[in-house]
C-alpha cells in the first residue's frame, strides 16, 4: 500500500485541453472519489493514473516512485473497469488469477490467493463458470475479486456501478466501502453520482472542464461549497439559488428575498466588497421548512412529490430574485425560476393550495454573481 | 403479436421458393452426375435416374488425378489464408485500435484493392511471378489469392475488433501483460469466431479461384488444383458431363462439411463483427 501523488498533470488532444494543472495528494489508505460531470476529465485522470494514456505533462507518484513513463503492468496498480472487463473466454478462477499469472506467481500461490478472495467476496461457488454465465452483480464482483487478489499498492476504480440496478448499485456500494476499511487499500474512484461520492469518499475531488472545483471531506463540501458549481453538484435535490442586490447596513450584509429585508448571518468583512452588487444566494431545499421560521414566505406549490418520508415542493421564485443558474449547476435542465423545498413528514400539502415555508438566515450561502466563488 | 396465417404461409412459400432457386443447380449437379451419360439430353428431362450411377466417383478417381488435385487446392487455400490471416489480423487490429494518422483513408485503400476485379490483377501478377520463377509453381496463386482475400479480412476483422471493448486489452495490460500480449492472450481468443468466419471466407475465395490457377498453373500439371483440373475434363468432341458432374461434386463436398459443422460459430461470428 502507498500513498499516490499527481503533480501538475495536465492533458491535452492538440488544442483541446482536458486536464488543467491537476494537483493532489492521496493518502496512505485513503478513499478518494473523482466526481463530475460527463467530459470533466475524471476517468482521463484516472487513466493518467492507470498509465493507460500518457500525460502531456507533470508527474504521477505512486509511493516514493515516480510511475509517469511506466507500463501499466509495472505500476503495481489494479482497476476496476465501468463494464467489467472481465475476460470472456476465462473462468472466474482464471479471470482472478490472470494478474499473478501474469507476474509469474507459482501455481499453488494463485490458487490459495484467488479462492481467499472469492472467499471474500463471496463468489467461491462460481469460480468455475465463465463471465457470460454470471449476473451483474456477480461480474461486479468478479472485477473486484480480480482486483484484490493481486495484493496492489492502489485501487483505481472507473464508475464501477454505473451499470447495476438501482437496488444493487446501494448494496454494492456498502460492500465496496466495507472491503476498503477492511483492506485499507489506498482507492481512487471515479463517478459521476454525487450520492457515490458522498457515501463513499474520505475525501471528495470534484472537477469540472479538467479544473479541480474543490477538494473536502463529504460534510465539508455539503457545508461549505467553494462555488456556485459545487454547491449545485453535491446534495439532491440540487441548492435553490436565488438573485438578489446586497446592501450593507450597520455592520451586516442585507438581501431582498421574496420581497422582505433579510440580514445575512455572515460577518461583514468579506461582503463590504460586494456592496451595492448582485450576488447569488444558495438555500438548500432541505434547509427550507414548513411554518414559522425566522424568514417565511407564502408560496402556492405548482408542484408535489411525495416520496412517503418526505416532500419535493416545488414553487415559483418571485420575479425580483430569479436567476438563470439552473439547479445541480447544469446538469439537469430545471429553469431558474422553480425552487424545491425537501420537507421531511410534511403536513398535507396540495397544489395550488398556499402554504407558508420559511428559513433561518444563517442557512444561506452567499457568491459572487461574476465569480459564482463563495463569500466566506 | 402473432401473425396471421395466410402472411406466415406467404412467408414460408417465400422461403420455399427462395430454398428451391438457391439449391436447384446442386440438385441437378448430384443428378447429372448420378445419370448416365446418353440419358442427359433427353427431353423431357429426368428428375432422377432410373438407375442412379454410383460408380462414377471410383471411375473419375481411378481416371483422374482427383487426389492429387484435390490436395493442391487445400494446399493453395491454406497457404493463402495463412499468409492473408497473419498480416490482416495485425493490419484490422492496428485499424481498429490505433489513431493512425490518415487512418480512415488507409483503410479504404486497402479495401480499394478488393474492387479491382481480379482478371485486371491476372497479367502484372503474371509479369511479377515470371521474373520471381514462380510461374508454374502452387506459390504463385497462393501469393495471388492472399492479394485477394487480404484486404476484405482486413476489414471484416476489423469491424470485429471494434467490436471487442478496449477496456479488454486495457484490463489486461493492467493486470501486465504488454500490448502485443494482451492482444494474443485476451482479444485473439475472444475474437475466435470472427477469425474463424474470416479464415472460412477466404478458404472458399481461394477454393474456388479458376483464373489465376488457369494462367500460372498451365504447364505444370502436378499442381494442378481441382477447379483446373475438371476444365481440363472436357473434350474437344465429346465431352462427358456425367464425370465432369462427378468431380464437380467431389470438390464442393469439402466446403459443404466444414460449413456444416461450423455454420453456428459462423453466424455467430458474422453477426457479432456485424453488430456496433
Amino acid at each position: 500500500m502507498a500513498g499516490i501523488r499527481i503533480e501538475h498533470v495536465t492533458k491535452s488532444y492538440g488544442p483541446l485541453a482536458v486536464l488543467k494543472d491537476f494537483n493532489l495528494d492521496i493518502t496512505d489508505g485513503e478513499f478518494v472519489v473523482f466526481v463530475g460531470p460527463s467530459g470533466c476529465g475524471k476517468s482521463t485522470m484516472l487513466k493518467i493514473l492507470a498509465g493507460l494514456e500518457e500525460a502531456t505533462s507533470g508527474r504521477v507518484l505512486i509511493g516514493d516512485r515516480e510511475v509517469t513513463d511506466l507500463a501499466p503492468g509495472d505500476r503495481d496498480i489494479a482497476m476496476v473497469f465501468q463494464n467489467y472487463a472481465l475476460y470472456p473466454h476465462l473462468t472466474v478462477a482464471r479471470n482472478m488469477g490472470f494478474g499473478l499469472k501474469m507476474r509469474g506467481t507459482p501455481a499453488a500461490e494463485i490458487d490459495r490467493r484467488v479462492k481467499d478472495a472469492a472467499r471474500i467476496l463471496g463468489v467461491e461457488h462460481l469460480l468455475d463458470r465463465r463471465p457470460r454465465a454470471l449476473s451483474g452483480g456477480q461480474r461486479q464482483r468478479v472485477a473486484l475479486g480480480r482486483a484484490i487478489v493481486r495484493e496492489p499498492q492502489a485501487f483505481l476504480m472507473d464508475e464501477p456501478l454505473s451499470n447495476l440496478d438501482a437496488k444493487l448499485r446501494v448494496h454494492m456500494r456498502a460492500e465496496i466501502s466495507a472491503l476498503h476499511k477492511r483492506l485499507g487499500v489506498t482507492t481512487i474512484y471515479v463517478t459521476h453520482d454525487q450520492i457515490e461520492a458522498m457515501t463513499m469518499a474520505d475525501r471528495i475531488v470534484i472537477m469540472r472542464d479538467g479544473e479541480i472545483q474543490q477538494i473536502a471531506a463529504p460534510d465539508a463540501m455539503f457545508a461549505e461549497p467553494a462555488n456556485l458549481f459545487v454547491a449545485g453538484f453535491i446534495g439532491s435535490p440540487g441548492m435553490n439559488f436565488l438573485k438578489s442586490k446586497l446592501t450593507m447596513g450597520s455592520g451586516a450584509g442585507t438581501v431582498s428575498l421574496y420581497g422582505q429585508d433579510v440580514k445575512l448571518a455572515l460577518p461583514a468583512e468579506p461582503l463590504k466588497a460586494l456592496d451595492g452588487r448582485e450576488v447569488i444566494l444558495g438555500l438548500r431545499p432541505e434547509h427550507i421548512t414548513e411554518g414559522n421560521s425566522p424568514v417565511t414566505f407564502t408560496v402556492s406549490p405548482r408542484l408535489v412529490e411525495s416520496l412517503g418520508s418526505e416532500k419535493y415542493v416545488y414553487c415559483d421564485i418571485p420575479e425580483a430574485n430569479r436567476t438563470d443558474i439552473a439547479r445541480a449547476a447544469g446538469v439537469d435542465d430545471e429553469r431558474g425560476d422553480a425552487q424545491i423545498a425537501r420537507l421531511i413528514n410534511a403536513g398535507d400539502i396540495a397544489l395550488g393550495r398556499p402554504v407558508q415555508l420559511g428559513f433561518d438566515p444563517a442557512r444561506l450561502h452567499v457568491f459572487d454573481a461574476e465569480t459564482g466563488r463563495a463569500v466566506r | 403479436m402473432r401473425a396471421r396465417p395466410s402472411r406466415q404461409a406467404l412467408l414460408y412459400l417465400g422461403v420455399v421458393l427462395t430454398c428451391g432457386v438457391l439449391l436447384f443447380p446442386i440438385y441437378w449437379l448430384v443428378i447429372t452426375a448420378l445419370s448416365p451419360a446418353d440419358s442427359l439430353h433427353h427431353l423431357p428431362p429426368k428428375f432422377w435416374p432410373d438407375v442412379p450411377q454410383w460408380g462414377i466417383f471410383r471411375e473419375i478417381i481411378e481416371q483422374r488425378p482427383i487426389p492429387l488435385w484435390l490436395g493442391n487446392s487445400i494446399l493453395a487455400a491454406l497457404g493463402s489464408v495463412g499468409i492473408s490471416m497473419f498480416v490482416s489480423v495485425f493490419a484490422g487490429y492496428s485499424l481498429s485500435r490505433f489513431r493512425l494518422r490518415g487512418g480512415p483513408s488507409l483503410g479504404l485503400f486497402i479495401l480499394t484493392a478488393k474492387m479491382l476485379p481480379a482478371t485486371l490483377l491476372v497479367i502484372p501478377l503474371f509479369g511479377i511471378f515470371r521474373q520471381l520463377g514462380l510461374i508454374g509453381s502452387l506459390w504463385s496463386i497462393i501469393l495471388a489469392h492472399a492479394t485477394l482475400i487480404v484486404p476484405f479480412s482486413t476489414w471484416m476483422l476489423k469491424g470485429y475488433f471494434d467490436t471487442i471493448p478496449r477496456e479488454l486489452e486495457q484490463a489486461a495490460m493492467v493486470d501486465g501483460c504488454s500490448p502485443l500480449g494482451a492482444m494474443f492472450r485476451v482479444i485473439l481468443p475472444v475474437a475466435t469466431p470472427g477469425l474463424a468466419a474470416t479464415a472460412l471466407y477466404g478458404f472458399v475465395l481461394s477454393w474456388s479461384d479458376y483464373a489465376y490457377a488457369r494462367t500460372f498453373l498451365t504447364n505444370a500439371q502436378t499442381n494442378w488444383t481441382a477447379n483446373l483440373g475438371i476444365t481440363t475434363m472436357k473434350g474437344e468432341y465429346i465431352t462427358n458431363w456425367n464425370q465432369i458432374s462427378a468431380a464437380a461434386v467431389l470438390v464442393a463436398l469439402p466446403i459443404i462439411v466444414i460449413y456444416l459443422f461450423l455454420e453456428r460459430h459462423l453466424v455467430g461470428g458474422l453477426t457479432a463483427g456485424a453488430e456496433k
